[in-house]
């Protein structure tokens, strides 16, 4: 038992809320639970020193919560700075059909729904999902009706600062044939520690477009995970985009409960200085007719380090699933590390099934061709390197996000000057 | 224009260039001709800036600046423009987008406005059809699936575009049908304007008859051995590279 685990299951204990009986187990894994070296294959290439040695400071003043409007997203938006609820939920004026209440102040009938999607959906074997379980004592339930579209994206954006640490939950149902935007995004800088895990279950027939942005950097630790579960003819769009502190880590899980669902999944990742970036996504056709596509695409600089780690589980009944998995990794520097494997377990033998990693160097040639009619070689390197990224942005549905999110993406990556 | 003087250089410790001079004024057409090996196309890449390449004696004056101190896209903005023997594929980068930022990075240095979408297609249209490719060139991927021929128009589209003040043709003859060389000759001939220079490396006389040089070079074993006009390259086309001797010839074959 680590001494860090150890103070969470303190901490835990300690907690008394309507969640209670439901933390009990998670309490009961933890205890069980080893904390892993780099032995253990989930991380074996993270490092969770940066954890261990993470001091925090008691400074408990709030820094701005301002967080930038996105131009034309008109979204409606929910603001945690260090796991605490910030926004005023009694004083939006919700679309009809969306219903939004804190994890704090849930009334009877959101607890109920709360109840059944916390920790029902994410799995057991997330270690930080459980610290999660065991300590998240604010977040936001989302409950949309049947047959209900939501127009306005619902934006989730938790700011971590200096010195602190938090962990909240978001749980989200879409109701049958419902549909719905959620963004989450994640920011900080400073040395400071948050956990955020996300719990989708999406009813039949029912869309969800869905973003997650973990947008930590330097010294900002972020360990966290969406889960979806699908049921029939569900569609899910998601895209993740990492940027890499000294230590970030996200765990997806698309899970297929239901036959006909559409999963398409889109990761990208730009990494330089010592960043490190981890993601490992599981895709898990339970049932027969799912399809699923995944891409996931990353830069790495200088020194960084990124992860990725891709499992396609098919389930014996899971008969004519099309699933497809491809990530592709441009390395810009000697120094930097990537650690990809797409993992294929197959148990159902008529299914579609494809899978591809791949890592690329810099072309020097091409560089020099184009820095010789007077591109300098900033600009070489996006006409070269970046049209990649720039597929998936542009697969992105919605356009103010993409816009918003393109040009940060771009000047990102032009101070991953090569080394 | 450019004043290259007892000019050494080595790439991967071997040794190429060994006291080069070269002095080229505004307007002049210099043909450098040589045996395979003699170093014509390491002047080339070293007077465009390709890394790899260690100067370890001599000078580069271009237009009154020390041509090596230059970054790269530097002394293409500052009017050097190499056309290469062999251009890269770049897939993925369209010809059109390569173009644009390429030519704008030079209005940008002359302090022009950037040309608008439209505007740069126009003229883009304009060059394509004087080097005689089909339009759907421009949006292909930057010589992506471009033949030999195809490829040495698309460089010579750029010099037309890009109106530098000094060329350089590296081997642009070699490996085209007579019509091509045509193409090129006409292309290379309709810029001249007695400002722009040219350099012209080729191991054949044939483009010669095209372009007629102001000044011929022979270059062996890593300097020029023989200058004279146009008459030397009838010469060497007559005679081969035997009149460099066996040392000569020997070391700038290996």
């Amino acid at each position: 038992m680590s001494q860090w685990l150890q103070q969470v299951i303190d901490r835990g204990q300690a907690i008394d809320d309507w969640l209670s009986p439901v933390r009990e187990q998670a309490l009961e894994s933890l205890r069980q639970t080893n904390w892993p070296n780099r032995r253990v294959e989930a991380w074996k290439y993270t490092s969770l020193v940066p954890l261990e040695q993470l001091t925090l400071s008691s400074d408990s003043t709030k820094t701005s919560t301002d967080i930038a409007d996105i131009e034309g997203l008109n979204s409606l938006d929910l603001i945690f700075v260090d796991g605490e609820l910030q926004s005023d939920i009694t004083a939006m004026t919700l679309p009809e059909g969306l219903h939004i209440s804190s994890l704090r102040d849930a009334a009877d009938e959101q607890k109920t729904t709360a109840k059944a999607l916390f920790s029902q959906i994410k799995p057991q074997r997330h270690l930080f999902g459980l610290v999660n379980d065991v300590l998240a004592e604010d977040g936001v339930i989302i409950d949309i009706d049947a047959d209900s579209h939501i127009e306005r994206p619902v934006r989730i954006t938790n700011l971590s600062t200096q010195g602190q640490e938090s962990h909240h939950r978001v749980l989200v149902r879409l109701g049958n044939r419902s549909s719905v935007t959620v963004i989450e995004q994640g920011q900080g800088e400073q040395a400071s520690l948050s956990t955020g895990f996300a719990e989708y279950d999406i009813g039949e027939h029912a869309q969800l477009e869905h973003y997650r942005m973990a947008m930590h950097t330097h010294k900002a630790i972020h360990i966290g995970g969406c889960h979806f579960s699908l049921q029939e003819q569900a569609r899910l769009n998601s895209t993740l985009v990492g940027y890499g502190s000294q230590l970030s880590r996200v765990d997806v899980d698309i899970i297929h409960n239901g036959e006909h669902a559409k999963a398409k999944f889109n990761a990208i990742y730009l990494l330089g200085e010592s960043e490190h970036f981890d993601l490992h996504s599981t895709i898990e056709h339970a049932v027969p007719n799912g399809t699923t596509e995944e891409n996931a695409r990353g830069i790495v600089g200088d020194k960084a380090k990124a992860v990725f780690n891709g499992r396609i589980h098919i389930h014996r009944d899971a008969q004519k699933t099309l699933a497809e998995l491809n990530n592709r990794n441009l390395l810009l520097s000697r120094r930097g590390q990537i650690n990809t494997k797409p993992e294929l377990e197959i148990y159902a033998d008529d299914v579609q099934c494809a899978h591809g990693a791949t890592v690329a160097e810099i072309e020097e040639e091409a560089l020099y061709y184009l820095r010789s009619r007077g591109i300098s070689r900033s600009q070489a390197l996006v006409m070269l390197n970046f049209g990649f990224i720039q597929e998936l942005v542009n697969q992105m549905p919605n356009q103010a996000l993409a816009h918003w999110l393109q040009p940060k993406l771009q000047a990102r990556f032009a101070e991953m000057e090569v080394k | 224009m450019l004043k290259i003087q007892n000019l050494h250089a080595s790439v991967e410790q071997k040794h190429i260039l060994k006291g080069l001079n070269l002095d080229i004024k505004p307007g002049e057409v210099h043909a450098i001709m040589g045996p395979n090996g003699a170093g014509k196309s390491t002047l080339g890449y070293i007077l465009s800036g390709r890394e790899g390449y260690e100067v370890s004696e001599g000078s580069v004056d271009f237009q009154g600046e020390d041509l090596l101190e230059m970054e790269i896209e530097d002394r293409a903005r500052k009017g050097l423009f190499l056309a290469f023997q062999y251009p890269v594929e770049i897939p993925g980068v369209s010809n059109m987008e390569f173009m644009k930022e390429s030519v704008n990075a030079m209005r940008e240095q002359r302090g022009e406005e950037p040309l608008s979408a439209a505007e740069f297609l126009k003229k883009a249209k304009e060059a394509c059809k004087q080097v005689q490719l089909p339009l759907d060139f421009l949006k292909r991927g930057v010589n992506e699936g471009f033949s030999g021929g195809e490829k040495k128009r698309n460089e010579l589209m750029q010099m037309i575009l890009l109106e530098p003040t000094l060329c350089i043709l590296d081997e642009s003859d070699s490996g085209l049908d007579i019509d091509a060389l045509q193409v090129v000759a006409n292309g290379v001939n309709s810029q001249r304007d007695g400002k722009r220079s040219f350099i012209v490396i080729t191991h054949y006389q044939r483009l010669l008859d095209y372009i007629e040089p102001d000044h011929v070079h022979i270059l062996a074993n890593g300097k020029v051995v023989k200058s004279g006009d146009a008459s030397l390259a009838k010469e060497v086309e007559k005679e081969g590279y035997a009149f460099l001797g066996q040392d000569n010839a020997e070391e700038a074959g290996a």
